[in-house]
This record gives C-alpha cells, structure tokens and sequence, in this order.
C-alpha cells in the first residue's frame, strides 16, 4: 500500500494515498464530530461540523471530502474548530422546530448527542420557527420536516445502497426541503420500496416508524454499511 | 342596580395553586359581595398546535401540559390512541399503567395536601404569610413536613422504578408498556408501603382534627350544592384509572349511570365566558344554569357506592356520615376526600405490586390506524379528563379537544369564591385572613389552571379596589 505521511494534531502517521482526512483521523483514533457523514455512503460535506485547519490554508476544510496530501498538517481540535461546531450546532437548532422533550427520538438522536458534545447551553440565535410539514402519507413512516437538518443521509442512502431514488432536494436557503418523488407525498410515491434504510440513515427523529413512541425507537445506521460490505463480498 | 354603585375587589395572583389566576370580587354601594369571578388569564394552545402531528405522539407531547398530573394526559392519550387503533392493552401492561397512574395520584395529592394546604391548617388561616408555606410547616412540625415530602417522593418514585424518570416519562404506550418492572424494582416499591401509609393516616388525623375543631366554618364554607361527575367501576365502586361515568344529582340521585366516556359531547358542553381563558362546561341534559357539576375527589367520593380497600372503606364510611349518606357539598372537603383517595392509592398499589403478573414481559399489543376518532378518559388527581382526538386517514390529528378537570369545576369555583366573600368580606373592611379564606376556597379544588388553558407562580398577593370606572381608590399587599 502505498502511504504519505502527516501530522495531524501534532503527531506523525503514515497514511495510504486517497484516503480522507476523515477516515484519517478515524484510522489513528482521532474523533472529528460529523453528522451527515454516513459510513456506506458518498460523503457530501454538507454539515460542516468536521473542518480542521490545514497548514498553509486559510480557510477550514471539511475532514470528509478533503484527501490527504504529504506532508499535511492538520488540526483538529483548536479553539477556532470548536467555536465553529457550536455555531453550526445551534444553526441546526435555530434553523427549524426541534423540540427533544416530545420527539420520538428523544435520547437517540445523533443532533441531540452532539449538542451535549459541543457544550450547547443554549442558543444565541433567533429561532425561525418555519412552518414545515409532516408528511405522514406512507402507511408505516412518518418524515417530519421540523425535525430535518438536511444532512442528506436519506437522499444518499436510498440512491447509492437501495437503488430506489425516492428522495431527492428542492429549494434553497432554508426553504430547502427532502422531497420525495416529485414532491408528492411519500405515501403515493413510485419510487420508494418502503424499505425502510431511510430510517436508519436519519440522525434525529425526522423519520420515523408510525408504530414507536418515545422510548422505542431503534436506529442502526450501522446496518447500512454492513449491506454495502456484503455486497461486496459478491455472496 | 346601577354599576355605577359597585365597586371591584381583585386579587391578583391568587398564590399556592398551580398556575395563575386573579379573583375580582364585585361589591354593590352598601359594600356588600354582589358576586365573585375567577379569572384564568394564561393561554396555552395544545389543542391547536398539536393538529397536524401524528396521533401516536399525542401520549408524549400531552403530558407536557402539567408537571403534576402528566400521567393523566398521558393515559387519557393512550386510551384515545387505542380507540383509533382499535386494540386493548396486554394484563400486565395495564396493570402498570394503573400502578404509574396510583403514584401519580399519591404524589399530586401528596403536594396538595402537605405542601399547599397543610400549612393554612396548622399554622392557621391568619398566620404570617411568609411562614405559612412547607418551610414554615418544616419549621414548627418537622415530622409532617418531612412525611408529606416524602410520600410526594414515593408517589414519583413508582414512575421511575418502571420508565427511569420521575416526571414526564416516556413509554406509556397504545397497547400497553414500552418497560416492564423488574423483580428488585418491585420489591423497592413494595417497601414504601407501611411508611406510605402511615403518612396519609397522619395527614387524615390532621384533616378530621381540623374538621372537629372547625366544624362551624366548615359547615358553612362553600357549601352551594351542585351536581357530581365521576368515574366509577362496574358495581359503582371508586375508580380512577378506569371504568365508566356516573353523574348523580345534589340529593345524590344517580340521574345517569355507567357511561360510556367516549360518549361525552352526549352528556357534557361546554360554553366560553368572556373574563376567562378557562371554559364553562355543564351538565348538557339541564342545561348551562342548572348544570353546574364538580369534578375530583370530592365528587368521586360523592358518587362511589364504595372503596375497593379495606382502609379506604373505612374512611369512605365516615365521609358518607358527614351529610348522612347524601353527598358532601361542602368544598372544605376536598381536602378529606383526597386523602381518602391517597389511602385507597397505597393500598391499591401494594396490592398490584403483589400481582403475580406485574413483572411479566408481555407488556403490549401492537396495532396501527383503523378509525379516525379517538376518545380517552382517564381521573387526574383534580377530576375527570377527556383526550378526543380526530384524524384524516394517515394518521395525522385534524382536531384536538382536551376536557380538563379544572375547566369542569370551574363554574363551582366561581359559586365557591362568592358564597366566601359574601360570608367574610364586608366592604372596605378587609382583613389578610379573610382573603385566604376566599383564596383557600379556590385551592380546596387544588386547580391546575396549567393543565386547563398554563406557569408556577408564587408571587406577592396584591389587592385592589377598584371601582365602576376603573379608579383604584384603594390597595392592599401580602408582600
């Protein structure tokens, strides 16, 4: 194999070539928070909770879709990245309508985890309290959109591991909203085969099954990777 | 009379109740009570901002609607819920719930008694107020104090031992349980009960005490009759978790028996008034000026034909002899009557703990959308709660109504604080006992203007007289 080497955090490792900072610093055990990261599918660098500084330039890059060069340097735990992660953290809050105490999600959820991690006492910045719409059309999911963060991890999900398409983008700004289909309401979608990666890929309680209450809820993206790998194995 | 011959007393906040609420009290020239109006002036909205969520989140966004009785909305929710879904819970599942929703009852009635009420009746009506609060009580009568804080403490415990969280838990679920109770969490419960219960006997002593040595104020302390609603068991015996609805009449005469609750826009309506957030329902059958009914322990009491506890049935025999087997109008008898319940709460929970099926794991049923309305009907400590909710076909709630329990005795509060002001305010002449007193009448009904329309607030009484064309010409504070 070959490898380059680079200092990350003041340390010295050799890393194979094409390899992203992100599985870089997984591979040597060091954390960089991330949430629309998913293992088994494509990385978009949508969330910008994973930008390090690099030596020599100026502006902060996102860990999981920057590769690797000789002789970089990375950092990824200065007082600028994590003053950045708690502004991103509280965008997502302020973005849209989270409320923990009445999710479905509430202690499972990957946005509530991180705003623990982050050390988000509260939120300096006005709420926009958007008028969103839950989508409760399909006959077993629910797809909330006061409680999406637009991670994207569904839309890569269904295209890249079940092939089906369903989800997809529209808009911009925070008018941006997961569509399915054409915009049509989940349940009379062609597309989608229910079944079901969607939820596990999503990180908070946007989607979720009809027939849980708080407290059951389970979601193991994990499983989403372990599918990839099979496949690979060609069985 | 003319309006321009009264003058206005208002009261504002009125303290140690659960929420905030202001009493204007009405005189006319001669400085004599005309009438008394109590105002809920906090607006919550659940009914409306819940429309559009799925109908299953109902049992978890419900509850947030008071921190006292949240067990209550949430198995009302539940039941709603299961009524869409067309499905009943498993044994075991509705064995904990009932057990969740007994310590609910023990620990709300616990904090009404002990905490809020206890210290007018040890320390005295016309005590300084600023020790006339669980700290003056803790001071003078430590044993009480400590005793009532911690049955409060048992009450709660009961919910965290089964869900891991004292408050607003999770995992009362359609069907049944999402957690099941363990064998050593069992035994921890089982071990509160002797101190349990020799708390509430203590808080009996001191209630029948009080009632001795007070029996003239009592008799004569809000005593307008009125009808009374409950829920009751299959042979009419005290019920809180659940059965069907008896509504009996001021003589005691069951006017309707065993009610369906889902069936309650048949027998219940409701009617806005224009100084309150807070609804005026009746008795639809005699209409809005003859169908003023109360809700609660007091009315639970009044239309059981008997207790399911031993203890219990002894103390329910006593009440009965206060108005010889007629109902009890006296509202200073709220305070007994929920002790009562607290009694017939512990013996009630001792008994499902000592089920051989309490630690099943056969916790629910599952079930998903069949109908598109669901009513749930449960007792919260301050009387009987409807959830009706109403769905389109996927699920997704088009319409909310919550009947609350203080809503429905809202109109005999009204009646309550008039016939106290009437007996204890003359005109100008106003003491600080005496608008306790008319304060006090509010609390017997422990309100929960939280769950009716909601905030905790202990703030300085203020009192002003105002008068026809809003000049205040005179103020009183508790400070």
């Amino acid at each position: 194999m070959n490898t380059i080497k680079i200092t990350i955090n003041d340390t010295v490792y050799d890393i194979a070539i094409n390899t992203t900072i992100l599985e870089a610093c997984k591979e040597v055990g060091i954390e960089v928070l991330t949430i629309c990261h998913l293992e088994g599918v494509s990385n978009v660098g949508a969330c910008r909770l994973c930008l390090v500084e690099v030596e020599g330039i100026n502006k902060l890059l996102p860990a999981c879709t920057t590769k690797v060069a000789a002789n970089m340097v990375i950092r990824t735990q200065t007082e600028k990245i994590k003053k950045y992660q708690r502004i991103t953290t509280e965008l997502f809050f302020a973005e849209r309508n989270h409320v923990c105490s009445v999710c479905v999600a509430n202690g499972k959820c990957e946005l509530q985890k991180l705003g623990y991690k982050v050390g988000m006492d509260h939120i300096r910045y006005p709420y926009l309290f958007p008028s969103c719409e839950v989508d409760t059309s399909h006959a077993w999911f629910v797809l909330d959109h006061n409680r999406c963060i637009m991670c994207t991890r569904c839309v890569r999900t269904c295209a890249e591991i079940e092939g089906a398409f369903n989800w997809d983008v529209m808009n911009r700004g925070n008018q941006v909203r997961i569509i399915s289909d054409f915009n049509t309401p989940w349940g009379q979608s062609t597309t989608c085969t229910s079944c079901g990666k969607c939820l596990h890929a999503c990180p908070t309680g946007a989607i979720w099954p009809k027939a849980i209450v708080q407290g059951q809820l389970e979601k193991k993206p994990e499983i989403l990777k372990e599918l990839v790998e099979k496949r690979k194995m060609n069985l | 009379m003319d309006n321009t011959d009264k003058k206005r007393i208002l009261i504002s906040p009125v303290t140690r109740i659960e929420g905030h609420a202001k009493i204007t009290i009405q005189l006319n020239d001669n400085g004599k009570v005309e009438n008394a109006l109590f105002h809920v002036n906090e607006f919550r909205g659940f009914e409306k901002f819940c429309e559009g969520r799925m109908y299953t989140e109902m049992p978890i966004i419900t509850p947030r609607i008071c921190g006292i009785c949240p067990i209550s909305h949430s198995i009302a929710s539940v039941k709603a819920c299961e009524m869409i879904q067309g499905i009943q819970p498993t044994y075991t599942g509705n064995l904990l719930r009932r057990l969740i929703h007994l310590g609910q009852n023990i620990s709300s009635h616990a904090l009404s008694f002990f905490h809020l009420s206890a210290p007018d009746f040890l320390l005295g009506y016309d005590s300084d107020p600023a020790v006339r609060n669980i700290l003056g009580l803790a001071a003078s009568h430590k044993e009480i104090a400590v005793g009532g804080i911690r049955l409060r403490k048992f009450g709660q415990e009961i919910s965290e031992r089964i869900t891991g969280k004292k408050i607003h838990i999770s995992g009362i679920a359609p069907g049944g349980m999402a957690y099941p109770l363990t064998e050593e969490n069992r035994l921890a419960l089982l071990a509160w009960i002797p101190e349990a219960l020799h708390t509430v006997q203590m808080g009996i002593e001191i209630i029948k005490k009080f009632q001795e040595e007070n029996e003239e104020m009592i008799a004569s302390f809000a005593t307008s009759p009125t009808l009374y609603l409950g829920m009751v068991g299959k042979h009419g015996e005290h019920e809180i978790y659940d059965g069907n609805l008896r509504f009996i009449d001021a003589d005691g005469t069951i006017l309707q028996d065993q009610l369906n609750p889902a069936k309650y826009l048949d027998f219940i309506a409701e009617r806005s008034v224009e100084w309150s957030y807070l609804k005026y329902p009746y008795y639809k059958p005699l209409g809005f000026e003859k169908g003023i009914y109360r809700v609660g322990p007091l009315a639970r009491l009044n239309v059981a034909s008997a207790m399911k506890t031993p203890k219990a049935q002894a103390e329910f025999e006593a009440f009965k002899k206060i108005n010889n087997g007629k109902p009890v109008h006296g509202t200073f008898y709220y305070h007994y009557a929920r002790l009562i319940e607290t009694l017939s709460s512990v013996e009630e929970a001792e008994i499902i703990l000592n089920d051989s099926e309490i630690t099943s794991n056969k916790i629910q049923t599952h079930g998903r959308w069949n109908n598109s309305e669901g009513i749930g009907c449960s007792e919260a400590p301050r009387g009987t709660l409807f959830h009706h909710y109403i769905t389109d076909e996927t699920g997704k709630l088009t319409k909310v109504n919550l009947l609350i329990a203080t809503g429905q005795n809202n109109p005999s509060m009204n009646r309550s604080i008039t016939d106290v002001a009437k007996q204890y305010i003359n005109g100008n002449n106003i003491q600080e006992g005496m608008l306790n007193r008319v304060e006090s009448a509010i609390r017997c009904y422990d309100p929960c203007l939280s769950c009716s329309t909601h905030a905790m607030g202990q703030m300085p009484l203020v009192i002003e007289f105002i008068n026809s064309e809003g000049a205040l010409i005179n103020t009183i504070e508790r400070l």
